[in-house]
């Protein structure tokens, strides 16, 4: 018998040697950003200074849950908000996925539905696990006590009604999606899932966004997300382009590379560049 | 001679048997309408659609279809539609049902519940270790497949280790192995052997009294009580019977691959393992070492299975069975870890998480091994393996092992 309590001891230390090792790995007291290689989709993780773990969309499939478990302790499961900016395949797939493994505190997103079933079939996983959709709309925002604080800079009501008049996302054209910003200290970062020019334009007139470091590239890096006028407002210093190699939509598009190029901003594709990750204490932030 | 009459009268009532299966068997062509009731044996696979495996007749077909409503493992399905035929990756030819008409049957109520209690293991699993960990262990513990990341997969296949994650012969056999030694700690011999069967049965309740479960416990059950009471002959009859009526059911299952190595691997752990034992000096060195009678048990389900494994997975590692003699110990420990948390957790959430916890220093030492080999090199790869060189091989086999049994050191 004592030969087994001894192995059992040792397992315990094992575990102990691994919790340890995670604990001082993840828990730093900076906030991290991940842009995850999710293929042709968008898939953010955010965990901040005080441990509270977000996502913003989560891509086509599955691919997001490696993202996650390479970011966080793996004995985290909360994640205190999942938005999603809105209702594509290619940003809500992956809640498929996450909800199996990871307690959802709670799911935000705009206003909008979309019939297939694919998003029906999301949306009774959520009724089942006794989730409310929160609907967002520009002017909210979320404070967290660490200081990180994330608002809602779009859609605008007027912007939905004029874009989905019957209470449906689009295919093509015009939309509307979640524009989000980041702060912390003196960091900035938006987030702009599939927004557009005018919408992305609209969004950023107000003074929150002085100071932008991380612009995420509107959709996957379109012709249509950007305009000069935009880069010149926000100024950041790295535009990030959520996008799978070889896609069938040629993204990301030569104008916009071009547009970010003549602005002197370092862009970085999770294509070639894998998983992002983002690291600030307030005042600098690092790539890694 | 009474040998020879019994084994005639058995050959010809199972070649009778064959006969009227294969002649019974419904013709398929493309285009043709179908309607016919299925049950899903394997977890549909879903990305924007969702792709399921189904039987028609004694030919396996797929199924394509929308994401939502999500059918499950062991569902019933009425399924109408159109046959289209495809030709998949490795080339081999199916048929598809693209958007049938699908209905769900209600199924039996003792099914439904293992099948609850099986949704309700991956979901615990899945709550509380990293995917390709979960994946793993449900995979070592019950057998069921979930996905993992492709290299970690490939990880697995490229090392020779990918049979731990099937329900076969072999995990069923380590696994009464091991209880068994922790019986026989505090109990005759009879008793433990006793104790050991009943735990095996729980295992298989457990692992959803799948089929292919069943065969290996039953055969998992003869190797290990041979080794208990020492009585081989007596072993070797029945595994070959218990192979025979197998068959006799349901005579699909002889390609079946878990099945295949089911037997052969059992039959390597009745005849060539004792090998290592007839030698004093050899029986010495295993006992004492941590990990000597995995590597014996190793090499006689290797020995046995190699044809098998390069015909079907096509890669093979050389270092295979150095990996399969480092990590192969981790596995009734894990098993038992999965199934005491699985089960806890049934009931204490909290309870069976901690328990599985303890499974993490025992596969992130497995992972680590599987890596470091994959990238060893030293990969044999063999597209195709030719049924002489197969037949040569079981030969050799077999007279090495006749010579060696009468051979002392």
């Amino acid at each position: 018998m004592k030969k087994y309590s001894g192995v059992f001891i040792l397992i315990l230390v094992f575990l102990g040697g691994i919790i340890f090792y995670q604990h001082s790995r993840f828990n730093d007291n900076k906030l991290h950003i991940v842009f995850c290689d999710v293929g042709q989709g968008d898939g953010i993780f955010i965990r901040t200074p005080s441990n509270k773990n977000f996502i913003i969309d989560a891509g086509p499939d599955d691919k997001i849950i490696g993202c996650l478990e390479n970011h966080m302790p793996f004995w985290e499961r909360n994640i205190s908000i999942a938005f999603l900016s809105h209702p594509h395949l290619d940003h809500f797939a992956g809640f498929n996925y996450v909800i199996k493994r990871y307690n959802l505190i709670s799911f935000a997103s705009e206003d909008l539905n979309n019939k297939s079933a694919s998003f029906q079939g999301l949306l009774s996983q959520l009724n089942d696990k006794k989730l409310k959709i929160q609907h967002l709309i520009s002017g909210d925002s979320f404070k967290i006590k660490d200081g990180t604080r994330l608002s809602v800079l779009a859609p605008t009501k007027d912007f939905i009604d004029k874009t989905s008049p019957n209470g449906q996302i689009g295919e093509n054209g015009e939309f509307a999606s979640l524009i989000v910003l980041l702060s912390y200290g003196s960091f900035r970062a938006v987030f702009t899932g599939d927004s557009q020019a005018s919408e992305l334009k609209q969004a950023i007139s107000d003074n929150s966004i002085q100071g932008t470091k991380i612009l995420e590239v509107p959709h996957h890096g379109s012709k249509t997300g950007l305009r000069p006028e935009i880069l010149d407002r926000l100024r950041p210093d790295y535009a990030i382009i959520s996008v799978g190699a070889h896609n069938r939509y040629g993204h990301p598009n030569k104008f916009t590379l071009d547009l970010l190029n003549e602005f002197g901003i370092k862009t970085l594709n999770t294509s070639k560049n894998g998983d992002i990750e983002i690291i600030s204490d307030g005042k600098n932030f690092k790539i890694r | 001679m009474k040998t020879a009459a019994i084994s005639s009268i058995l050959l010809l009532f199972f070649g009778v048997r064959v006969f009227l299966y294969y002649q019974n068997q419904p013709q398929f062509t493309e285009g043709q309408l179908v309607s016919f009731k299925t049950e899903l044996h394997s977890e549909p696979k879903i990305s924007n659609r969702q792709s399921l495996s189904a039987n028609l007749g004694n030919r396996r077909i797929l199924i394509i279809t929308s994401s939502w409503p999500q059918y499950h493992y062991r569902d019933s399905l009425k399924i109408s539609g159109k046959l289209e035929s495809r030709v998949l990756k490795d080339r081999t030819k199916i048929f598809v049902l693209f958007f049938p008409k699908i209905e769900k049957q209600n199924s039996n109520n003792f099914l439904g519940v293992i099948v609850k209690v099986r949704q309700k293991f991956i979901a615990i699993f899945n709550k509380t270790l990293p995917s390709n960990y979960s994946a793993l262990l449900l995979g070592i513990t019950f057998g069921i497949k979930e996905k993992m990341t492709d290299d970690f997969f490939n990880e697995l296949r490229i090392t020779g280790v990918l049979h731990v994650i099937a329900a076969s012969g072999m995990n069923v056999t380590l696994f009464g192995g091991f209880i068994s030694a922790i019986f026989s700690f505090f109990l005759k011999r009879q008793l433990a052997l006793f104790f050991s069967i009943f735990g095996i049965l729980i295992y298989v309740v457990l692992a959803g009294f799948e089929a292919s479960i069943i065969r290996a416990a039953i055969m998992g059950i003869l190797a290990f009580s041979a080794q208990i009471l020492g009585r081989q002959r007596l072993s070797s009859y029945g595994l070959i019977l218990a192979g025979y009526f197998m068959v006799l059911l349901s005579p699909d299952t002889i390609f079946d691959i878990g099945f295949q190595l089911s037997f052969v691997a059992t039959a390597g752990l009745l005849y060539i393992r004792p090998i290592f034992y007839s030698s004093e000096s050899i029986k010495r060195i295993l006992g004492n070492s941590l990990v000597g009678e995995d590597i014996a048990t190793t090499i006689s389900a290797q020995a046995a299975t190699l044809p098998i494994l390069l015909a079907n997975f096509g890669i093979y590692s050389i270092w295979s069975i150095v990996v399969n003699a480092l990590v192969l110990w981790t596995v009734p420990i894990l098993m038992i870890i999965g199934g005491v948390g699985g089960v806890l957790g049934l009931f204490f959430d909290l309870a069976g998480k901690s328990v599985i916890f303890l499974s993490l220093p025992f596969i992130l030492y497995f992972e680590k091994i599987i890596g470091v080999f994959s990238n060893f090199g030293g990969i044999l790869k063999i597209e195709n393996l030719s049924w002489q060189i197969v037949s040569g091989y079981y030969l050799l086999l077999g007279v090495v092992v006749y010579k060696l049994k009468n051979f002392k050191i």
